[in-house]
């Protein structure tokens, strides 16, 4: 509650001039309120992941695999596999995304609630993989869906996808409550590149298809 | 961000599912209840789901719990397999055949390396073939482990410990896989006229060692499973395949020899070392979902019997023909070939025409998967919605098969 | 019905030799490949003919098919049929020609009912029409997917990639 003028008609005489209290605005800027939150409130969020079950070829067997004995996801705290997107925070994409369902998986990405985040497992979801000069396949799913942990393989290792996801909760330590210095808009010319997969920009024609159809 | 999708006009498949409602209505063909005026719902297991094996889509047309219709619709992992077979050569080729069927990828470069092998007319040495044999049944036992395992994660979400056991045992036979190939699912490890390595020093006693302990990972298994009262009532008697319905629709593979139709390629139109080998087809008698299930616990125990034959009748010898060498082009006589084996899941075949070129002129896949899944509506028709989702496990799809 | 494999135990030359002579207008280039599969090219117009035929054969009838083909060589394109019958074992493989300005053929889903998703594949990507069809949809592709891909002139089309 701010300390307006209605407010200082309640207090006893005398005591408005001597309350410190705080301003909005003193939280704004990092103090030891908000990195103690920042703790709390990050920890909790990257130590109980709840991924999207969205494998979408070979690479969901060794997501798979990687949820059971011999690589034990549980130990990172993100074995619950919610196969609705309403329930999700993280959403691993594994596997080749096609002209059909990049559709279905924009609808799903958007299904998901803030705070929510993309790893695109395998070389398929990174850049089209073997198939980059398919006709169906789009090559990335960051032509679909801003992603934030690219993990490199055919298929990875579980390994790997566990490497991929503590580097996804080191970045998920990062967020903050205090207002950042500058915010970066959502699009224009100062947006993130991927910013340009989702609004009004994705939906637009005149781009020539870039694949070789011939040997 | 408004949530436009709200309004979305049915695309062709419910269009489709709505139009035939639509017609049966007219035709008087409703709700079996007298005296209640019930409409039929049209349901979408849409593309993700966690019982369809893949990005599978299923439109169902519901009558209160019973199904009347299911449309299935594929393509949402359509790669473009058989353009791309055109912009490669053949020796490219192999790493994107391993991910047709990625769960069992030996057998699917096994059909791909014969059809080619077939056509230029290269012969694999002797130790290949007996190599190949292993890694192919090896393969067939993590893949039936996968595809049984899957089956009865779905019967109740992950409430089995099946599932949990044999991923657990199939990683044992994945670690033999990566000894020998390098990779623990796309091996890209066949070659024509051989294999690329041959088995590592010790190899051969680390794969006895696992298969001593096959019988008792079978009877773990059967003894999850096969008392459970639950289980029975779910699997017995539903989704019976005719065998009718087999010679109709080509199923071939567990799902044809569960309706106890002895069609086994192994035996049918032997290839590579089999006709030297010694063990016997798995048939099943009613074609019902606890057979398919059984049938493919036994050919586990079966896959061991021959890997053992194999690692006994093993001769010394190089594993490639010696025709291959850099920059590894061949260029077959112009012609067409069709071979087909058998993948854990049927009939694998491809048909690949050449014209002399380094590049195939048409790659076609014979995939066992998309045939068999021509018979889900017809299975599915008149069964409750909670059998649809054991009926469509136990007929082991994989969709990188399915949609190529 | 009890479904035998292999009881009839004839060879290939033989079924071949047999089908030379009970279909003798309308088999064309009968021929033995390999071990077990008898090759032959039909005309289209006789394909719904030779199809009942062939499934109704004595003895060892042809229940069953395995794969349509279809192949684009650039002047005409060609249908392969590859049947199997269980009873003597072994595969039989039609060649149907199909003219590259007339692309339809008629369909055998009412003789073998497991051609239909084969033909709606051939349709989708070759652009094969299959008269008498039940259910003419695209398959593998969007269905507002513009061209047929498996076409030796197919050109990708900007309209199917609003994902380039």
């Amino acid at each position: 509650m701010a300390l307006t003028d209605e407010v200082k008609r309640y207090l006893p005489d005398g005591i408005a001039a001597r309350l410190k209290y705080p301003k909005l605005a003193d939280f704004e800027r990092p103090n030891v309120i908000t990195t103690t939150a920042d703790l709390v409130f990050n920890w909790a969020r990257s130590h109980s992941v709840f991924p999207f079950q969205y494998g979408l070829a070979c690479c969901a067997i060794e997501m798979l695999s990687s949820g059971f004995a011999r690589f034990d996801i549980a130990r990172y705290g993100m074995e619950v596999f919610r196969p609705t997107p309403r329930q999700c925070d993280l959403m691993i994409v594994a596997g080749t995304v096609n002209e059909k369902m990049a559709p279905v998986l924009l609808r799903l990405y958007e299904q998901m609630a803030e705070p929510k985040w993309v790893i695109s497992m395998g070389a398929c979801a990174t850049s089209g993989g073997p198939f980059y000069d398919g006709y169906n396949v789009v090559n990335g799913v960051d032509k679909v869906v801003p992603v934030d942990v690219y993990i490199p393989g055919c298929p990875p290792r579980p390994e790997a996808l566990f490497d991929g996801m503590l580097q996804l909760q080191r970045k998920i330590q990062q967020l903050t409550f205090a207002r950042p210095e500058k915010v970066e808009p959502l699009y224009g010319a100062d947006a993130p590149w991927h910013a340009d997969a989702i609004g009004p920009q994705a939906q637009f024609g005149g781009r020539v298809s870039k694949k070789r159809l011939t040997p | 961000m408004t949530d436009s999708f709200l309004t979305e006009a049915p695309d062709e498949a419910m269009a489709l599912a709505l139009d035939r409602i639509r017609r049966g209505s007219q035709t008087g063909d409703v709700s079996d209840l007298e005296g209640l005026a019930l409409d039929q719902v049209v349901v979408n297991m849409g593309p993700q789901h966690p019982s369809t094996h893949g990005v599978l889509r299923l439109v169902v047309t519901l009558d209160g719990e019973i199904v009347r219709d299911v449309i299935p619709v594929v393509g949402y992992l359509h790669r473009c397999k058989e353009k791309l077979a055109e912009k490669r050569t053949y020796y490219q080729y192999i790493p994107i055949v391993d991910r047709t069927e990625y769960v069992a990828g030996m057998n699917c470069e096994w059909g791909y390396v014969m059809t080619v092998e077939k056509l230029a007319g290269i012969r694999p040495t002797r130790r290949a073939e007996f190599i190949r044999v292993i890694m192919a049944e090896l393969n067939r036992i993590a893949s039936h482990q996968v595809a049984v395992g899957t089956f009865t994660a779905d019967l109740s979400p992950l409430g089995t410990a099946m599932v949990f056991y044999m991923f657990r045992d199939r990683e044992t036979i994945l670690t033999l896989l990566e000894e020998a190939s390098g990779a623990r699912m796309m091996f890209n490890y066949f070659r024509f006229g051989g294999v690329r390595f041959d088995l590592p020093p010790g190899w051969e006693q680390r794969c006895r060692e696992v298969m001593e302990q096959v019988p008792k990972w079978v009877d773990e298994y059967r003894s999850l499973v096969e008392d459970n009262a639950v289980f029975l009532t779910r699997t017995v008697n539903r989704g019976v395949i005719t065998q009718q319905d087999v010679a109709d629709y080509a199923i071939t593979g567990p799902n044809a020899r569960a309706s106890g139709v002895p069609h086994d390629l192994r035996r049918t139109r032997p290839y590579s070392v089999y006709p030297e080998l010694d063990f016997d087809l798995c048939l099943g008698e009613h074609g019902d979902v606890f057979d398919r299930y059984r049938v493919r616990v036994d050919e586990i125990l079966e896959s061991r019997r021959i890997i053992l034959q194999c690692l006994d009748m093993m001769p010394r010898g190089p594993v490639q023909t010696g025709t291959l060498r850099p920059p590894y082009v061949i260029t077959p006589p112009p012609g067409s070939a069709y071979t087909s084996q058998e993948n854990p899941r049927g009939e694998y075949g491809t048909y690949i025409v050449s014209d002399g070129s380094r590049y195939p002129y048409r790659l076609k896949y014979r995939d066992p998967c998309f045939v068999n899944l021509q018979l889900l509506p017809k299975l599915l028709r008149g069964s409750k919605i909670a059998d649809a989702v054991a009926i469509s496990g136990s007929i082991d799809l994989v969709l990188g098969g399915i949609d190529r | 019905m009890s479904l035998q494999v292999g009881n009839v135990r004839i060879g290939a030359g033989e079924l071949a030799a047999r089908l030379a002579q009970g279909f003798a207008g309308e088999l064309t280039d009968v021929a033995v490949q390999e071990p077990d599969t008898v090759v032959a090219r039909l005309a289209r117009e006789k394909l719904k003919d030779v199809a009942a035929r062939l499934h109704d054969l004595e003895e060892t009838p042809v229940d069953s098919l395995t794969l349509i083909s279809s192949v684009d060589y650039v002047t005409h394109y060609e249908c392969v049929y590859h049947l199997y019958s269980y009873a003597a074992n072994l595969y039989v493989e039609l060649h149907v020609r199909v003219p590259r300005g007339d692309p339809t053929v008629e369909t055998v889903s009412d003789v073998w009912p497991g051609a239909d998703w084969h033909e709606r594949e051939a349709w989708d990507m070759m652009g094969i029409v299959f008269k008498g069809h039940p259910d003419p949809r695209r398959i593998l592709l969007k269905d507002d997917w513009i061209g047929h891909p498996l076409r030796k002139d197919y050109v990708d089309d900007v309209r199917n990639h609003p994902y380039v």
